[in-house]
């Protein structure tokens, strides 16, 4: 029992010691993923509507793109991205901006199907509504449609930010420190896999945390529905 | 006097049927009109090409002295374009069979959203004119409230709310009562029939034929695309003239 107890207390002090370097590769995490989330929420808007566009030109833009980022793995993305950038375009961005570009396009891409799914799930009595009222094309779509949806398609983007939250950790093959990257340092340099256990943790409270707020925006938004009794 | 709406030689093509059949009908400012006819005779095809929900195959249309559509080489109409063609059909409030109203706003916003952004009115001015016909459709109480949490037959009186707010020279119903309950029919009925006491200018597609007899100027029967025949309600309802309408109104009876 003494012997656990000590054992114990040897390995609270290693996660102590561990801890600066893990909160640092967090604190990449969280940076990534606030930018992904901050910058591809608004881009898949575009190409939501794109995709839907009267013009075949716009749909098959937004339609090839979505197809593209969708349908290759998001690594091959990462590594496409990280040659592609410096030998077209002659600059050389750090890891960290060449993940964040690669995340944004394809994050925009899925948001862009689940806002077309939202946006299609509306009521065509909508539309019809708006447009015997006068409103313009523009006016319908974010005055009365949008905000609609904004509503149905907030449950699948939870999700997605979820899926992001954990997909940052495929940048640590780009050598990126975040917390993935951070752990694995020290998993190698010191033997001892308790890393792992501590990112598991600092990961299952990121999303926790996502969980309450997604919780909280469905209760937002849901507030102009007919509510039971029970 | 002047005609407000003037539909000439309407023709409207679907795919694979056609839904109107060569229709005249014009109508005077005040005047209230029903329309009856069996399902599928065109009548919700008609309000909704006047309200250019849907564009006719060929014809002209002129709304209060401005023709938007018109047919000039006597093949496919011509319609003036977008913008010109949303100020023009913004002159008629059409009221839906399912409301169509916008769940995410209140009732009040729902009254005072085009106004405010279609015709630009000051948002206090719209919003004072919104709460008076809250009253005129005895839903003062209601004005905060999210369009969920009311009765169907409510749903409907905001709806004729929020296309009067418009101040449109034409209200258009489309089966205004065919998705509430029988018994509620009443409330929603009742409201119509004071804005035909008012003169406001309306067209009814309806199967309550009591509220047609009772409400309406002029009655127009349609059938297969076409109106058979049209007249004052008495002339309609008592003294039909083809054997469709006779058909028609004995069906209705059982
Ligand atoms: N969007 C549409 N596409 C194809 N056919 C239609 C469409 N809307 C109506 N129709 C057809 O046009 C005819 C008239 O329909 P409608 O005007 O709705 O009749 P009513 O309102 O008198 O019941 C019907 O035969 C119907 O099947
Ligand atoms: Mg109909």
């Amino acid at each position: 029992m003494s012997d656990f107890i000590a054992n114990f207390q040897e390995t609270l002090a290693y996660v102590g010691v561990l801890m600066p370097s893990l909160l640092t590769g967090a604190w990449y995490t969280v940076k990534l993923f606030v930018v992904t989330l901050v910058l591809s929420l608004p881009l898949g808007l575009p190409f939501a509507l794109g995709g839907n566009s009267r013009f075949w030109i716009f749909r098959f833009v937004c339609k090839t793109y979505i197809w593209i980022f969708r349908g290759t793995p998001l690594i091959l993305q990462l590594f496409f991205f990280y040659f592609f950038i410096p030998i077209s375009m002659g600059i050389r961005f750090s890891a960290f901006t060449t993940a964040a570009i690669t995340f944004v396009l394809n994050y925009a891409a899925y948001f862009a199907e689940i806002y077309r799914g939202g946006i299609n799930s509306i009521d065509h009595g909508q539309y019809e509504a708006a447009h015997s009222l006068g409103l313009s094309k523009s006016q319908t779509m974010f005055g009365i449609i949008l905000p609609q949806t904004m509503k149905c398609v907030l449950p699948p983007v939870s999700n997605e930010a979820i899926v992001l939250i954990k997909d940052t950790a495929l940048v640590s093959v780009m050598g990126v420190a975040e917390l993935m990257k951070a752990s694995t340092s020290a998993v190698n340099r010191d033997v001892n896999p308790s890393a792992y256990l501590v990112a598991a943790v600092i990961y299952l409270i990121f999303t926790f945390l996502l969980t309450l707020l997604s919780n909280f925006l469905e209760r937002r938004f849901s507030m102009y529905d007919a509510r039971g009794e029970w | 006097m002047k005609q407000i709406l003037e539909m000439k030689q309407i023709v409207k093509d679907y795919a694979n049927c056609r839904a109107l059949d060569h229709v005249d009908f014009s109508m005077k400012r005040g005047e209230t009109v029903a329309i009856i006819g069996p399902s599928g005779s065109g009548k919700s095809t008609l309000l909704r090409c006047i309200n250019c929900l849907n564009r006719i195959t060929s014809g002209s249309i002129t709304l209060n002295g401005e023709t938007f559509v018109d047919t000039p080489d006597g093949k496919a109409a011509q319609y003036i374009p977008d913008k010109e063609l949303r100020r023009i059909c913004a002159q008629t409030g059409m009221v839906f069979q399912h409301f169509n109203l916008f769940p995410h706003m209140t009732c009040l916003k729902n009254i005072c959203y085009a106004p405010i952004k279609v015709k630009k009115e000051d948002k206090a001015a719209a919003e004072q004119r919104g709460r008076e016909l809250l009253e005129l459709v005895g839903l003062a109480s209601k004005a905060d409230v999210y369009t969920a949490q009311l009765s169907g037959g409510q749903k409907q009186r905001i709806a004729i709310a929020r296309g009067l707010a418009m101040n449109p020279e034409i209200m258009l119903f489309d089966e205004p009562t065919s998705a509430l309950d029988p018994e509620i029919t009443g409330e929603v009925l009742n409201v119509i029939k004071k804005l035909a006491d008012e003169h406001i200018t309306m067209v009814v597609v309806t199967h309550e034929m009591g509220f047609a007899r009772e409400v309406a100027d002029r009655v127009i029967f349609m059938d297969q695309g076409k109106i058979v025949e049209e007249g004052a309600p008495e002339q309609i309802f008592t003294s039909p003239e083809s054997d469709r309408l006779k058909d028609f109104l004995s069906s209705m009876l059982k």
